[in-house]
């Protein structure tokens, strides 16, 4: 009777760590992607129209690009830029946070809105141009202690080139208007 | 007087800091967008200390300032092309944005593809040209790009191309003659060379001849060109097909040093036939063996 209560208590508090690990973990990785909101128009995508399949990869690729972003400067961490970025963007991304981590400041992305336009495809298919129309609120912290707090709309020319598996950011850069 | 003002001024901002009326200090950021790599100064009003942070891409600085005096910005606070957000913190924090444009071009990046193509073929060659200052950043205003495609000495395509949204490209028809075809692109003095293998089509007009000999039938191409009169790679394969009262026999063979050959084994009359890839060569007939 005891060793089947101790076997009882053992299994409860397996499920209760599971459930906690599941309730601790998941909602961040999804609240963290699902915070960001991308449209994505190819109309205008020339010389090359650009494929369904292309379509579906940059949308998939971009929206996980800003994630990784956000995660990066709010948690002053390297690691999410490993995978969705390349080139110049990932070199100013990487000191971003390596000298927010020297002045104790870190950078939150909140409800991102991401209205994204390709402009330019390149006619081989191996870059991508794409305007992105960008709102979010920005929160800049220093210790903990808030120092501005701003609803931004922010204009990024952003270049992107297909990698072995995915698109890959090569150039972000905002600009006063399109 | 003048010191007497002084204290006021100060015990009635502590006075007014007090009542929750407290500001930080005013102060200009450039008006203009700054150049890439240029220093810049922002202004400020006031006196007393603050805190001033810069955040912009690739930068996160933090410093304490006087109110009152000129904040230099570094020229490695401004390599990176984008939005900046300069804060002035005191009592309380007032924030201002501003713009870092790419300075003037340094470098051109320029993507051709392919790197080998068959000779005369619409649209076969492409090219993509993006202008980057010395910092990386992208040349977003419009410039001209000079695309010129030569072979030799022969100069066989010359375009000048607007960047549009910070890029240009062009297409067009490959060369007449196999060998190497030099693509240029330039923006003033600037330029970036790539090149591309023109090889031979695919073969035009297939001879081949035959004859008898001990073992069976000898058959050999003339020397295989494409329609332009360019020679076909060796190892291009052709495919010799004998036809003959017992029935068919093929045998593959790679083009070598201009022409391909094979020994096929064959006693009866027969009807040789050649094809490579697309392109069907003239029939021979070939008698029995006596």
């Amino acid at each position: 009777m005891r060793t089947s209560n101790c076997r009882a208590r053992f299994w409860n508090l397996c499920s209760i760590a599971v459930l906690a690990l599941c309730l601790g973990v998941s909602p961040n990785l999804h609240a963290a992607d699902s915070a960001v909101q991308v449209q994505l128009d190819f109309k205008k995508a020339s010389p090359r129209a650009v494929e369904e399949l292309t379509e579906r990869a940059i949308l998939r690729d971009y929206r996980f690009a800003w994630t990784s972003i956000a995660q990066a400067l709010e948690f002053n961490t390297l690691d999410p830029l490993e995978g969705p970025f390349a080139g110049d963007a990932k070199r100013w991304l990487k000191q971003s946070v390596v000298s927010q981590q020297q002045a104790g400041l870190n950078q939150k992305y909140v409800d991102q809105t991401h209205r994204v336009e390709a402009v330019f495809y390149a006619p081989e298919g191996d870059v991508m141009e794409l305007h992105d129309t960008a709102e979010y609120q920005l929160q800049i912290s220093d210790g903990g202690k808030v120092i501005h707090d701003e609803h931004a709309v922010v204009h990024y020319v952003v270049l992107m080139t297909p990698a072995a598996d995915r698109w890959v950011i090569r150039l972000l850069q905002a600009v006063p208007q399109f | 007087m003048q010191r007497l003002l002084q204290v006021c001024s100060r015990v009635s901002l502590g006075v007014a800091c007090l009542v929750g009326l407290c500001h930080a200090q005013d102060f200009q950021v450039p008006a203009a967008a700054v150049s890439a790599g240029d220093e810049a100064d922002i202004s400020t009003t006031g006196s007393g200390k603050a805190t001033f942070y810069l955040i912009g891409p690739g930068v996160s600085r933090k410093s304490e300032v006087n109110l009152g005096e000129s904040i230099r910005l570094q020229a490695q606070d401004t390599r990176t092309a984008g939005e900046y957000l300069a804060s002035v913190c005191s009592s309380s924090c007032r924030s201002a944005g501003f713009y870092v444009n790419a300075a003037k071009p340094a470098s051109l990046t320029s993507l051709v593809h392919p790197s080998r193509v068959p000779v005369a073929q619409p649209d076969a060659v492409s090219g993509v040209a993006l202008p980057f200052d010395q910092f990386h950043n992208l040349v977003l205003h419009p410039l001209t790009v000079n695309f010129q495609l030569s072979a030799g000495n022969a100069l066989l395509l010359s375009r000048s191309v607007p960047t549009q949204n910070g890029a240009a490209w062009f297409r067009a028809l490959s060369g007449k003659s196999a060998g190497l075809l030099q693509v240029t692109a330039a923006v003033d003095d600037l330029s970036a060379r790539r090149a591309v293998q023109q090889v031979a089509s695919d073969p035009c007009n297939l001879r081949i001849t035959g004859q008898r000999t001990k073992v069976g039938i000898s058959v050999q191409t003339e020397p295989v060109r494409d329609c332009a009169g360019n020679s076909v790679p060796d190892g291009t394969i052709v495919t010799f097909t004998a036809t003959t009262a017992n029935g068919k026999s093929s045998v593959d063979a790679p083009i070598k040093r201009g022409v391909a050959q094979a020994q096929m084994l064959a006693s009866g009359a027969a009807s040789i036939s050649a094809a490579s890839g697309v392109v069907m060569g003239n029939e021979v007939r070939v008698g029995a063996q006596p």
